[in-house]
C-alpha cells in the first residue's frame, strides 16, 4: 500500500516558558493511500491541534510531516496556500460554505481556484453531485437545504479536486443522527469506491466505528490503536466503547 | 462599579467607536464651523463698504435647515452601533444584568464618546471655519486674513444642539434595547435569511413613474395646440409631439407587460423601461432649450414642471440602473463559463449579488443623494458667478433718486425736485460728477392719474433725449424715434410671454398729445436699472420729446454716475440724509422719495449670494459626507460576515494576496456603482445646466474662468472619495485580517 501521509515524532507546545501545555506530545503514525482513518479522544486530548498541523494551518513545534513525499513542515509560507490547495480537501464541522453562492457554486469554487479549465468545470460538478447525492439541491443556498446536505455539499467540494488527502474535523458535530448516519455512509462510500483517504477525527464512538483503523488520543499521545479488520461495524463499535471505558471516558455522548 | 464597566466597554470596542466618534467628530465640525460666522463676535475685515448682518440672518436659517440630514447621519450611525452591540447586550442579559441597566450602559457609553467627539468637533469646527471666513472675504473681494473663531454663543449653540441629539438618540435606543427580546439580541448580526427577501421598494418607485409618465402625457396634450401653430418650426413640433408620444410608449409598454401575464417578470419591466426613458428624458429636456430658442409663449411654470419631470426621469434612471444591476450581473454571469468559473470570480460574483439584493434600497438612495451633492458642488461657481454678474448690471448708477406718485392725489402736488442737496452731497465727499440725468416720467392720458388698482397702473413714459442719455450713461446703442411713433423699454424680469402678447396689444398708442404708432422692432431691453418703471408695471414708453412736453409729469429722477465708488459709509450717510431732506408725513398725501445707492445695493446682494454660496456648500458637504459614511458603515458592519466568508476562502486555500485582490475589487465595486451611476446622472444634469444657461456664463463669468472653478471643485471631490475609499480599505482589510 502507498503511504500518503507520515508523521515523525510531531510535538506542539502552547504558551511561553514558565506555562507550557503540550498539546501533542511526540506523535508518529503513517496514513495509506485509501486508508478512512479516525482519530479519537475526548476534549482538550489535542485532536484538532494535530489536525491543524497536518493541514498547515498550524505549525508544529518539533517533528516531521510528510504528504506524499513532501515535508510541510519545510514549505514556505508563500507555497502553503498552493500546496493546500492541491494536495488537501476539508470538510468542516460547521460546514464552511459559503452563504453567497449556491451549493453547485460553492463546489466549483473548489475547481476553480485551483484553475481547472472553465468548460470543465460543470460536468465535475454534476459528477460528484450525482454519486453524494445532492444533483436535485445544487441551485439552491445553503440556508434552503437542510444541515445533511450542505456537510454533503461540503464533501463534494472537498472530494471534487481529488486531493491526497480528505481532513474532517468533527463533521457530524452538528448533525441529527439521522443525517449523521446518512453522512458517514457517503464518507464510506468517498473511501470505498472512489478510493479518497480519510482522516476523521471525533469525540464520538459511534462515528469513529465507520473508520477502518483508529487512532485514540490521550493527553496529547497516541494512547492505543484499534484497526476494525474483518468486524463489522457493530463490532468495531463495541470495541471502540471498551477502550474508551478503560479511557474512563465519559459515555454520555455516545449514541 | 458600573462606570468602571463603562470605561472598559469603551476602551475594548474603540475600533467600533471609531467609526461613530469620526462621524460625529465630521458632523459637530460642520455644525459648529458654518455656525460660527453667524456669531456676534464674528467680525472679519470685510471692508468698511459691506455689512453682515444680512449673512447671519440668511445664514442661520440654511444651517438649521440643512442640519436636519445631520440628525439623520447621527441615527443612523448610532443604529450601527447598536447592531454591532446586540449580541454583547443579550450575554449580560443572559447573565443575570437588568435590561435596563444594560440600555443605560450602553447610553453613557454612547454619552462618553458622543462628548469626546462635541470637543474634538469644536477644535476641528474651528479649524474649518478658516475655510469658511477663507471663502467670506473673496465673496467680499478681500484677501484672507486668520481671525480666531472660538466663539463662546457658537460653543453654546454646538453643545446644546448636540447634546439634544444625544439625548433623544440614546432615549430611542433605550427603548429600543429594552423592548427587544434575548433571542432577537443574539440574531442581531445574523440577517441571512432576511437578507434575500424580494424588496418591495422598487415597485413603488415604478409605480410613481408611470404617474409621472401620466401627468408628462397631460402636460404634452394640453399644450398641443402649439402643434397646429404653423409659424413654430420642425424642431418645436417634433418637441410636442415627442413629448406626448415618448411618455405614452413607456406608459404603453407597461401596459403590453401587464396584459401578457404569463410573462409578468418585474424585472423584465425594468429592463423595457430602461431603453424608453432616454427619448422621454431627451423631449423634456428639449423645452427648456426650444423655449429660448424660439421665443416659445409657454411661461416659466410650463418649463419649470418639464425641468422636475426631467429630474424625475434621471432618478428613475438611477433607481432602474442599481436594480438592474443585479440582473445585468446574473446575465454575465450565466453567459459564459469563463467569466463563471475564472478562478475566485464566483466569489465576487456572490458577494455582490448579495449585496446587491439586499443592498437596493441604500444603494439607490446613496446614488441619488451623491447625485444632488455632486450637481450642488457644481451649480455653485456657476450660480455665484451669474448672480455677481448680474448684481453688476442690476447696480447700474451710483446713485439713483427717484419717485413715486402712489400717495399722491392732487396733481399741484407732483414732484418737480432736482435734488440740488445730493450735489452738494457729492461734492462734500469730493465726489466728482461724471454724468447727470435729471428727468421725468408722463403720464400718456392724463385721466389715468387716478387709476390706483394693483393691475391698473398706468405705463408711464419717458422722452426720447432722456432715454438715450440713460442709454449712454449705460453705455448701451441709442434710438431714433419717427415724427409720430413710440417705442417700449422692458425690464429685464419681464417674460417674453408677457412682452409678446403687449406688443400685439398695444400697436397704436392714444395720448393727449395725439396718436401715436409703435415703431418697428420698437421693443428695447436695454439694462437701464428697476427704478425706471411705475409700480406693478415692467415697461415704459419711450415718445418724442414734442410728445412729452404736453404730457403730465409724475415722477422725477435722477441718476448719477460718480467718477469713484461711494464708500458704504458715505452711502448710507446719504440715505439717511436723504430721508431727511425729503421726509414726507405718512398720513400726507404727497409724493414719495426715494434713493438706491450702488455701494449699498452691491453689499446687501453680496450678503446674500454669500448665504446661496455657504448653504449650498454646505449641503453638498453634509450630503456627501452622509453618503460616504453610510457606504463605509455598511461594509464595515458586515465585516464579521466577511471575515466568516473570506476565512473558508483562506481554509479553501486562496492565498492571502489574491483575498486582498478581492477585497479591493468588492470596495470598488460597492464604492463604485453609486458614485458611478450618481456622477453619469450629474453629469448628464450638469452638462444641461451649463448648456442652457451658456448665454449668462458667457456674459456674466466667462466659460474658462468657469471650467477651471469646477475642475477645482471636481478634483477635491475626487480627492474626498479617494479618502474614504482609502480609510475603508484599510479598516476593513484589518478586520478581515483579525477574523482568519
Ligand atoms: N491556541 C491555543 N493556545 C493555547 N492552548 C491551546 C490552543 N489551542 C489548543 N490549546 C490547548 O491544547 C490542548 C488540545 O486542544 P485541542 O487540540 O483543541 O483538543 P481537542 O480538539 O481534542 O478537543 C488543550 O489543552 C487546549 O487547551
Ligand atoms: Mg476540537
Amino acid at each position: 500500500m502507498k503511504e500518503v501521509l507520515r508523521l515523525e515524532h510531531i510535538q506542539k507546545y502552547y504558551g511561553n516558558k514558565g506555562n507550557i501545555t503540550k498539546a501533542i506530545d511526540d506523535i508518529s503514525f503513517q496514513v495509506g493511500k485509501s486508508e478512512f482513518i479516525g482519530i479519537m479522544g475526548a476534549s482538550g486530548s489535542g485532536k484538532t491541534t494535530l489536525l491543524n498541523c497536518i493541514s498547515t494551518i498550524d505549525t508544529v513545534s518539533a517533528g516531521h510531516i510528510y504528504l506524499d513525499g513532501t515535508d510541510v513542515t519545510e514549505i514556505k509560507e508563500k507555497k502553503l496556500a498552493g500546496f493546500r490547495r492541491k494536495n488537501l480537501g476539508f470538510i468542516f464541522q460547521d460546514f464552511n460554505l459559503l452563504d453567497t453562492l449556491t451549493l453547485g457554486e460553492n463546489i466549483a469554487m473548489a475547481l476553480t481556484i485551483n484553475h481547472v479549465p472553465a468548460g470543465e468545470v460543470e460536468g465535475h460538478v454534476q459528477e460528484m453531485a450525482e454519486k453524494l447525492n445532492i444533483a436535485d439541491v445544487l441551485s439552491k443556498f445553503p440556508y434552503q437545504v437542510s444541515g445533511g446536505q450542505k456537510q454533503r455539499c461540503a464533501c463534494a467540494r472537498a472530494m471534487v479536486t481529488h486531493p491526497q488527502l480528505i481532513l474532517a474535523d468533527e463533521p457530524t458535530g452538528a448533525l441529527d443522527s439521522h443525517s449523521a448516519s446518512m453522512l458517514l455512509e457517503t464518507l464510506r462510500g468517498m473511501n470505498e469506491s472512489m478510493g479518497a483517504t480519510i482522516l476523521m477525527v471525533t469525540h464520538d464512538a459511534f462515528t469513529a466505528s465507520y473508520a477502518k483503523r483508529i487512532l485514540v488520543l490521550k493527553d496529547g499521545r497516541i494512547f492505543t490503536e484499534l484497526r476494525r479488520g474483518q468486524d463489522g461495524r457493530k463490532q468495531f463499535f463495541g470495541r471502540i466503547l471498551d477502550v474508551m471505558a478503560m479511557l474512563g471516558g465519559d459515555l454520555s455522548d455516545v449514541r | 462599579m458600573y462606570a468602571k464597566l463603562i470605561l472598559r466597554n469603551a476602551r475594548r470596542s474603540v475600533k467600533d467607536y471609531l467609526v461613530y466618534v469620526i462621524t460625529l467628530t465630521l458632523c459637530v465640525a460642520m455644525f459648529y464651523a458654518f455656525l460660527s460666522i453667524t456669531s456676534s463676535f464674528y467680525k472679519p475685515d470685510i471692508g468698511v463698504e459691506f455689512d453682515l448682518a444680512i449673512v447671519n440672518g440668511g445664514m442661520k436659517l440654511a444651517i438649521t435647515a440643512i442640519t436636519l440630514l445631520l440628525l439623520f447621519l447621527i441615527q443612523y450611525v448610532n443604529q450601527y452601533m447598536l447592531r454591532r452591540r446586540m449580541k454583547e447586550f443579550a450575554l449580560q442579559t443572559m447573565m443575570g444584568m437588568e435590561q435596563r441597566t444594560t440600555a443605560c450602559m450602553f447610553f453613557a457609553e454612547t454619552l462618553v464618546m458622543g462628548l469626546f467627539a462635541l470637543a474634538a468637533g469644536i477644535a476641528a469646527g474651528a479649524v474649518l471655519s478658516q475655510f469658511i471666513t477663507a471663502m467670506l472675504l473673496s465673496s467680499y473681494g478681500k484677501e484672507y486674513v486668520f481671525s480666531w473663531t472660538l466663539f463662546p454663543d457658537t460653543v453654546l449653540l454646538t453643545v446644546g444642539f448636540f447634546v439634544l441629539c444625544f439625548a433623544l438618540a440614546g432615549f430611542f435606543n433605550v427603548r429600543t434595547i429594552r423592548r427587544t427580546k434575548i433571542i432577537d439580541m443574539l440574531r442581531a448580526d445574523r440577517e441571512n435569511e432576511e437578507n434575500f427577501r424580494k424588496s418591495r421598494w422598487m415597485p413603488g418607485i415604478v409605480l410613481l413613474y408611470l404617474l409621472m409618465l401620466c401627468v408628462m402625457v397631460y402636460t404634452g396634450v394640453t399644450k398641443a395646440y402649439y402643434y397646429y401653430d404653423v409659424r413654430y418650426a420642425f424642431v418645436v413640433k417634433l418637441m410636442f409631439l415627442g413629448n406626448i408620444l415618448a411618455p405614452a410608449l413607456s406608459i404603453l409598454l407597461m401596459a403590453v407587460w401587464w396584459l401578457k401575464r404569463k410573462h409578468r417578470d418585474f424585472i423584465r419591466l425594468c429592463q423595457i423601461l430602461f431603453p424608453a426613458l432616454f427619448p422621454v428624458a431627451f423631449f423634456a429636456a428639449m423645452v427648456p432649450g426650444c423655449q429660448s430658442a424660439y421665443y416659445l409663449p409657454l411661461g416659466d411654470g410650463t418649463r419649470n414642471s418639464y425641468m422636475m419631470f426631467l429630474t424625475g426621469v434621471m432618478a428613475f434612471l438611477i433607481c432602474d440602473v442599481i436594480y438592474l444591476a443585479n440582473s445585468v450581473i446574473t446575465g454575465w454571469k450565466e453567459k459564459s463559463a469563463e467569466h463563471r468559473y475564472h478562478e475566485e470570480s464566483l466569489f465576487f460574483y456572490g458577494q455582490i449579488q448579495s449585496k446587491l439584493k439586499t443592498g437596493t434600497k441604500t444603494m439607490m438612495l446613496i446614488s441619488l443623494t451623491l447625485a444632488v451633492s455632486v450637481s450642488l458642488f457644481v451649480m455653485v461657481p456657476a450660480l455665484v458667478g451669474w448672480s455677481m454678474g448680474f448684481l453688476k448690471q442690476r447696480a447700474v448708477y451710483d446713485v439713483q433718486v427717484f419717485s413715486s406718485y402712489s400717495q399722491v392725489y392732487e396733481k399741484e402736488k407732483l414732484p418737480s425736485e432736482n435734488y440740488e442737496e445730493i450735489t452738494e452731497y457729492l461734492a462734500e465727499c469730493e465726489l466728482r460728477i461724471v454724468e447727470d440725468c435729471l428727468f421725468s416720467l408722463y403720464l400718456p392720458r392724463e385721466e389715468e392719474f387716478h387709476n390706483r388698482y394693483k393691475y391698473d397702473f398706468p405705463v408711464l413714459a419717458i422722452s426720447l433725449t432722456d432715454y438715450n442719455q440713460l442709454c449712454r450713461m449705460r453705455g448701451e446703442e441709442e434710438i431714433a424715434l419717427a415724427e409720430n411713433e413710440f417705442a417700449l423699454q422692458w425690464q429685464s424680469i419681464a417674460t417674453g410671454e408677457v412682452e409678446e402678447e403687449f406688443v400685439r396689444e398695444h400697436q397704436r398708442v392714444m395720448t393727449d398729445a395725439g396718436e401715436l404708432v409703435l415703431a418697428e422692432d420698437g421693443s428695447y431691453r436695454a439694462l437701464l436699472g428697476e427704478t425706471l418703471y411705475n409700480s406693478y408695471t415692467d415697461v415704459i414708453y419711450i415718445f418724442p420729446d414734442r410728445i412729452c412736453g404736453n404730457l403730465l409729469a409724475v415722477n422725477r429722477n435722477r441718476y448719477i454716475l460718480t467718477a469713484s465708488p461711494v464708500a458704504y459709509d458715505a452711502a448710507i450717510k446719504l440715505e439717511e440724509l436723504f430721508q431727511k431732506w425729503y421726509m414726507t408725513d405718512r398720513e400726507e398725501k404727497s409724493a414719495r422719495y426715494y434713493i438706491r445707492t450702488r455701494s449699498e445695493q452691491m453689499s446687501s446682494t453680496t450678503g446674500s449670494i454669500f448665504v446661496m454660496k455657504a448653504s449650498m456648500t454646505y449641503a453638498a458637504v453634509v450630503l456627501l459626507v452622509s453618503c460616504f459614511t453610510i457606504l463605509s458603515l455598511q461594509q464595515l458592519s458586515q465585516a464579521d460576515q466577511f471575515g466568516y466568508r473570506f476565512g473558508v476562502l483562506k481554509k479553501l486555500g486562496v492565498d492571502e494576496e489574491r483575498i486582498d485582490r478581492l477585497v479591493v475589487k468588492q470596495l470598488v465595486f460597492w464604492f463604485g456603482l453609486p458614485v458611478l451611476a450618481a456622477v453619469v446622472v450629474s453629469a448628464i444634469a450638469m452638462i444641461y445646466f451649463f448648456t442652457s444657461i451658456s448665454a449668462q456664463i458667457d456674459a456674466y463669468i466667462g466659460a474658462a474662468a468657469l471650467a477651471e472653478q469646477v475642475a477645482a471643485i471636481l478634483s477635491i471631490l475626487v480627492t474626498l472619495t479617494v479618502c474614504y475609499f482609502a480609510a475603508t480599505w484599510v479598516l476593513f482589510r484589518r478586520s478581515i485580517r483579525s477574523s482568519f
